[in-house]
């Protein structure tokens, strides 16, 4: 059985674990609730390791575009309605071919409760009979992906000649200029209050003849490890693609790859509008999961989490990303558990961080490539490492003789071992 | 056939002239070195041919395509491949993922095992099968110039541009690079060689171009270029001392 092979079963066989998980902590919501929360993280450090451990691409900028999934879909909810008949009173817009129409709510005033103006068309304009019906969620979360694809394009398009600190620096300022809009534009985004979410199963959902209701987390932990999965599946075969091939060039050497031939500007931008669309994927899913999202996601702290998670899993490996994102949640769940030593009281709700932070530290000085990414390659690449040793060891005794050889050539002696004359020939 | 087509190429950098309406033409598998102090504007000449930048004014025609029109990657693709001066193999890769990166490039719908067993030829050519899942970065600093070779072979252009392909290297290594250049020039690609290692480029170029502040002073065959009184001045300040290179030849 081939190392790749080995590989692929142990994915496979924890996917099912994490499939079979519910049967066993089903009942447990706090237990649930964590493994979904590590899913999204996971999803995120491992979409962030492909941007920045594949792609080079140093951006603080990811829980932007997450955001940006999770607003969209929040905001569809809110504010996009389809009617048979047009309201009059809010924005309509004729479905061309359909007796439909689309109808974007007006935003509300800042500290009312007044009802919308499709509220007040359902008592004045509207015919009685009239359909309204509201997005589904499947579709409000695909908008959401959508949007983040599209700002993906142009975050990646307008950093395309940035590098390393100013590229750090420009995505800290779009995630920073999208958390201010978004607190300032409180009749559209409620501000800091927090965008209300349906569930992401409102009416509840079967399967497996079983019904589950709106706020079951088995639902939800199923939508976002699958997402998990897929994104999974996805960055493993365009690393394994030219796209993997292509985008690592670039992190090692832009002009070098454009001389061979790499479309350097189509790589950079594809590799942002890949990894903001799990992000906003992720985020849309996430959102619709907790009811509510906040400008607070978008706090450079948050963004520090996934960047710590992604490090201390390893930034070049976007599984050992994933499963470090998955530990370091579980982590910081488990340190939360306060304790006396004598007359001291720990406090670990705040003294986690401290500890986490300072594993971020150690990571960095002792182990660059993070604590899981090592074991990884030296299972994958073991083999490689000895057979470079031992060849190392035959080109040293190799270069010895020649450098005798040539010695003795120059001095008029015999020819060297391998039976050319040096300065003639492959050596 | 190949023809490379320089015409009266000029290129400033504000108020610096670094090129002053240079012109040329390759016809064929020709073996040219390119020559010149430093700051004569060389590595300016190349970065315009490979399309990194764009000449102020002038054009360049490669097989009857212009390309100082083109991205890198266009001109890569349209036929003419470069090494860099300082090596520059892509380093957290492996040797064999360096080798397939132009070769995947070029070849937009190609799958990478259709290219595994050039890459192979190309390394047992290079004497560095062997080392095809290392990490590039493993390698000593003469295997990645071998590397950077061997990612040219797989991209396989027309014309190929070496900058400084003997700088600092052992005199083993020398040997495979030297034959590198004759065999596959043989093969019928033309090479541009800039160096400053004049014994090694009036051997082994049957061309000669010199740089001289952004005036290309000479064009020809070595032994006559060698003799030139601009060329002479352009090294040693002064036409009647004898030239730095002064006893070249004595290898052959």
């Amino acid at each position: 059985m081939s190392k790749t092979a080995i590989a692929w079963a142990v994915g496979l066989a924890a996917a099912l674990l994490l499939l079979a998980g519910p049967a066993v902590y089903g009942d447990k919501p706090y237990i649930m609730h964590l493994f979904i929360t590590a899913f999204f993280y996971a999803i995120l450090a491992s979409s962030w390791s492909l941007l920045a451990g594949y792609g080079g691409q140093f951006s603080f900028g990811h829980m932007a575009f997450m955001a940006i999934g999770g607003y969209t879909s929040g905001l569809i909810g809110k504010f996009i309605r389809f009617t048979t008949a047009p309201s009059q009173l809010c924005n309509d817009f004729k479905l061309p071919g359909s007796e439909w129409w689309l109808v974007v709510l007006k935003p509300r005033e800042v500290g009312t409760i007044q009802d919308t103006c499709l509220d007040l068309a359902k008592q004045s304009t509207l015919p009685a009979g009239t359909f309204i019906v509201t997005p589904p969620i499947w579709a409000s979360i695909l908008m959401g992906v959508i949007m983040g694809a599209v700002f993906g394009l142009l975050i990646g398009a307008l950093v395309l000649r940035l590098r390393s600190t100013y590229l750090a620096l420009f995505t800290i300022g779009f995630s920073e200029i999208l958390r201010a809009a978004i607190s300032a534009e409180i009749p559209i985004t409620e501000g800091q209050s927090g965008l209300e979410l349906l569930p992401l199963f409102p009416k509840g959902v079967s399967f497996f003849g079983q019904q589950f209701s709106s706020t079951s987390k088995i639902p939800p932990y199923y939508v976002m490890l699958l997402l998990l999965i897929f994104a999974i599946l996805l960055m493993t075969w365009l690393a394994g693609s030219r796209f993997g091939l292509f985008v690592r060039a670039l992190r090692e050497d832009e002009e070098a790859a454009a001389a061979l031939g790499v479309n350097t500007v189509r790589y950079k931008v594809l590799i942002f509008v890949i990894t903001s669309t799990l992000a906003a994927a992720a985020g849309a899913v996430q959102a619709h999961y907790i009811g509510i999202i906040t400008p607070n996601i978008l706090i450079i702290l948050q963004m520090s989490l996934v960047i710590a998670m992604a490090v201390i899993g390893g930034l070049e490996n976007i599984y050992a990303a994933a499963i470090g994102a998955i530990i370091i949640q579980f982590m910081l769940e488990l340190l939360r558990t306060s304790f006396t030593v004598g007359p001291v009281t720990v406090d670990m709700t705040v003294w986690r961080l401290v500890f986490f932070g300072a594993l971020l530290m150690v990571t960095l000085r002792f182990q660059r490539n993070g604590l899981l990414a090592p074991l990884i390659q030296r299972f994958m690449r073991g083999d490689v490492a000895k057979e470079v040793v031992a060849i190392r060891e035959r080109q040293a005794e190799e270069d010895l003789a020649y450098a005798a050889a040539d010695a003795a050539a120059r001095a008029g002696g015999p020819i060297n071992p391998a039976g050319e004359t040096p300065g003639e020939g492959a050596p | 056939m190949i023809e490379l087509r320089v015409n009266d190429v000029w290129k400033n950098f504000g108020g610096l002239q670094v090129l002053k309406g240079v012109t040329f033409q390759v016809n064929g598998p020709e073996l040219i070195g390119l020559i010149g102090p430093n700051g004569a504007g060389k590595t300016t000449l190349t970065n315009i041919l490979d399309g990194v930048i764009k000449p102020s004014s002038g054009t360049v025609y490669l097989n009857g395509r212009r390309i100082d029109t083109l991205p890198p990657y266009g001109v890569a693709r349209a036929g003419l491949g470069r090494t860099f001066q300082v090596t520059r193999a892509f380093r957290r890769m492996t040797v064999m993922e360096n080798l397939l990166v132009p070769a995947m490039a070029k070849h937009t719908t190609a799958r990478q095992k259709d290219f595994e067993e050039k890459a192979m030829e190309v390394l047992r050519f290079l004497t560095m099968e062997h080392l095809r899942n290392e990490y590039a970065r493993a390698l000593s600093g003469g295997q990645q110039k071998l590397l950077e070779l061997g990612r040219l072979l797989m991209l396989d252009p027309d014309i190929i541009i070496l900058d400084e392909p003997f700088a600092g290297v052992h005199p083993r290594l020398m040997e495979i690079i030297y034959r590198y250049i004759t065999e596959i020039n043989a093969q019928g690609k033309a090479f541009i060689i800039i160096s400053h290692d004049m014994d090694t480029i009036f051997t082994l170029s049957k061309r000669l171009l010199v740089l001289d502040y952004g005036d290309l002073i000479a064009d020809g065959d070595p032994a006559v270029v060698r003799e030139d009184p601009r060329v002479k001045q352009a090294y040693l300040g002064e036409e009647e001392e004898e030239p730095e290179w002064e006893g070249v030849g004595s290898k052959e």
